[in-house]
């Protein structure tokens, strides 16, 4: 579904990220990591048309590079970590904002019937049904990622890109959201890219695992695979399968005591 | 949300009744409403009317009030598309340069007497629209070379600084022209005094066509209160709409100041407000802007004239003294609130 080749992108002329190749069919979650500075931000921006970019990404056949900004939003929505609101607004009326891109002509552009459908659709599969005519000031931090997600989902994309979306969120909030971004994409046949720092989440969220370093991919596929090979030892500079046991092992310890 | 959106209808309704009734001389607003009616739609007067009251009403303080209203309503939906394109509940037109640049604009034009070909009485709002659009446009830039991430207190800075440089042209030109100086002074703090109805027949279609624009960018206006990146990625062609607003909300604000002079904070109280009590999607704040921002600015003229009756205070000086301590609040409002959670 969605098909990069080749693609490097950079801010100023100068490129951070070289030649990254990789597919996404429908029905399917990636994990991206890797260490500060890799690139990983970089590609989902070049990917979701904030950053111009060398070489082709399609989506469907069809390149990004020709489509404008709405048909792009209904191919591809992104969400990013949870960012401060300024300005308050209920969680229906910021999950409409979702349909922007579906808008109609007309000289107000107003949203219809369906609109308000698909957005009491995305906010149900939130859970926050109930808090729909709540001022999102007034929500907590991991209510108001959920409405950020509403919101991205309102999009209908066929592909979501995720930058560490799972910031700032508790415990229990990281997995659910990683949990719910999977059921997404099974049920509606999405596509789902996600950068992660912690590697658990990475893991939880895909078995599919690529591996970014200084601009370049180092690995794509199995999480297993890739684990047993040492790579992220050597990416991360740290005994990262060693911190893992350590950190299992503690928990263990802890419950049989 | 209907009932408190009528009664603020009917309360600026109120307001300019009572601006048009309240002065020197009391007019009862049953007679003000015979009159107006009677001049506006011809309706028979009824006996014993006065006819100084039918002038006053008619010549002086009707189109005073509607002035004040229309300019106080342009000032503020400017400042509501600033504070949401710049993602900043403290940007206006006034803390961002546009009034200054506008008021020079106003100045040179008054000063030198030179009227642009074909645009006729169309020069004084469309130089100091140029100005305006033009002060700000170097204040932003300035902000984003010194501060690529644009925060609060970088735009907000620049903005001072060339507000103050270009204020300093502005006085600097004022103090060589003796003959004007002590005119160009009084106009520069803001007055409705004896503007008339030309400055209202100007000024209210401007007002009407670029608010009627605006309030169709509503749905975009929403978005990029979320930030640039995201409002990118949900479909906003980014670029023309946010130079579109930019330029929408210099228009306002450029065209209204050369009438009036420098009426700042105003722009940043009523927005504001609105928020508060409407929340802050902008096909309500964008009318309810004007709305408010019309009938407050009515009541700060009507201060300005009575408070110190028979003489006048300069209306800019009443909303600085009513708008510059609501800044603090704001700022340090927000400042408490961090990323407002």
């Amino acid at each position: 579904m969605l098909t990069v080749n080749n693609l490097s992108a950079g801010y100023g002329g100068l490129d951070v990220i070289h030649e990254v190749t990789f597919n996404l069919a429908a029905g399917e979650c990636l994990s991206i990591v890797g260490p500060n500075g890799c690139g990983k931000s970089t590609l989902l921006k070049a990917l979701s048309g904030l950053l111009p970019f060398k070489g082709e990404a399609e989506i469907g056949g069809m390149p990004i590079r020709t489509m404008n900004a709405s048909q792009l939003a209904r191919q591809l929505a992104m969400l990013g970590q949870s960012s401060g609101v300024y300005f308050s607004y209920t969680v229906f009326d910021t999950v409409m904002m979702g349909r922007y891109p579906h808008k109609k002509g007309g000289l107000l552009g107003l949203p219809t019937k369906k609109d308000e459908a698909v957005a009491l659709d995305c906010i149900q599969s939130v859970g926050l049904l109930d808090e729909r005519d709540r001022e999102i000031t007034k929500l907590s931090g991991g209510q108001l990622q959920r409405v950020f997600l509403a919101r991205t989902l309102a999009q209908q994309p066929r592909i979501l890109l995720l930058d560490e979306p799972a910031n700032h969120l508790d415990l229990r909030y990281q997995t659910e959201l990683v949990d719910h971004l999977k059921n997404w994409a099974g049920q509606k046949s999405g596509a789902a890219a996600g950068v992660f720092h912690d590697l658990n989440l990475a893991i939880r969220f895909s078995g599919r695992l690529m591996v970014m370093e200084d601009g370049r991919v180092r690995a794509l596929g199995a999480a297993s695979e890739i684990i047993q090979s040492g790579l992220l030892e050597e990416v991360y500079k740290m005994d990262v399968a060693g911190y893992m046991r350590a950190c299992s092992a503690f928990w263990e310890c802890e419950q049989s005591s | 949300m209907r009932g408190k959106v009528a009664l603020a209808a009917l309360l600026g309704l109120a307001v300019v009744v009572a601006g048009v009734a309240v002065g020197s001389v009391y007019i009862p607003p049953a007679d003000v409403l015979r009159i107006i009616s009677h001049r506006a739609l011809g309706t028979a007067l009824p006996a014993g009317l006065d006819s100084a009251h039918i002038s006053i009403v008619w010549e002086l303080r009707l189109p005073r009030v509607l002035l004040a209203f229309v300019v106080g309503a342009a000032l503020s939906v400017s400042g509501a598309v600033m504070q949401s394109v710049l993602r900043n509940p403290l940007a206006s037109s006034y803390t961002l340069g546009v009034s200054s640049g506008a008021s020079l604009a106003a100045a040179i034009v008054i000063l030198y007497g030179f009227v642009i070909p074909l645009a006729g009485v169309m020069t004084l709002p469309l130089v100091g629209f140029m100005f305006g659009l033009g002060t700000i446009v170097l204040a932003l830039a300035f902000a984003a070379r010194v501060d690529g991430q644009m925060q609060n207190n970088t735009v907000i800075l620049a903005g001072m600084v060339f507000s103050l440089f270009v204020n300093a042209v502005t006085t600097l030109l004022i103090s060589l022209s003796r003959e004007h100086a002590a005119r160009l002074i009084f106009w520069q703090m803001g007055s409705f005094a004896m503007r008339g109805w030309q400055a209202v027949a100007i000024l209210t279609p401007v007002l009407l066509v670029i608010g009627l624009f605006v309030l169709g960018k509503s749905r975009e206006l929403d978005i990029m209160t979320f930030g640039e990146d995201q409002a990118r990625t949900m479909g906003v062609r980014l670029g023309r709409v946010k130079w579109s607003l930019l330029i929408a909300a210099a228009g306002l604000t450029g065209s209204a100041i050369p009438f009036v002079g420098v009426i700042g904070f105003i722009d940043l109280v009523a927005p504001h407000l609105v928020r508060r009590v409407f929340g802050s999607s902008h096909r309500l704040v964008i009318p309810l802007s004007a709305l408010t921002g019309g009938a407050f600015m009515v009541l700060c003229d009507l201060a300005a004239r009575t408070v110190i009756s028979p003489s006048e205070l300069p209306v800019g000086a009443v909303t600085a003294m009513i708008g510059a301590p609501f800044f603090v609040y704001i700022y340090l409002s927000g400042r408490k609130a961090g990323v407002n959670r």
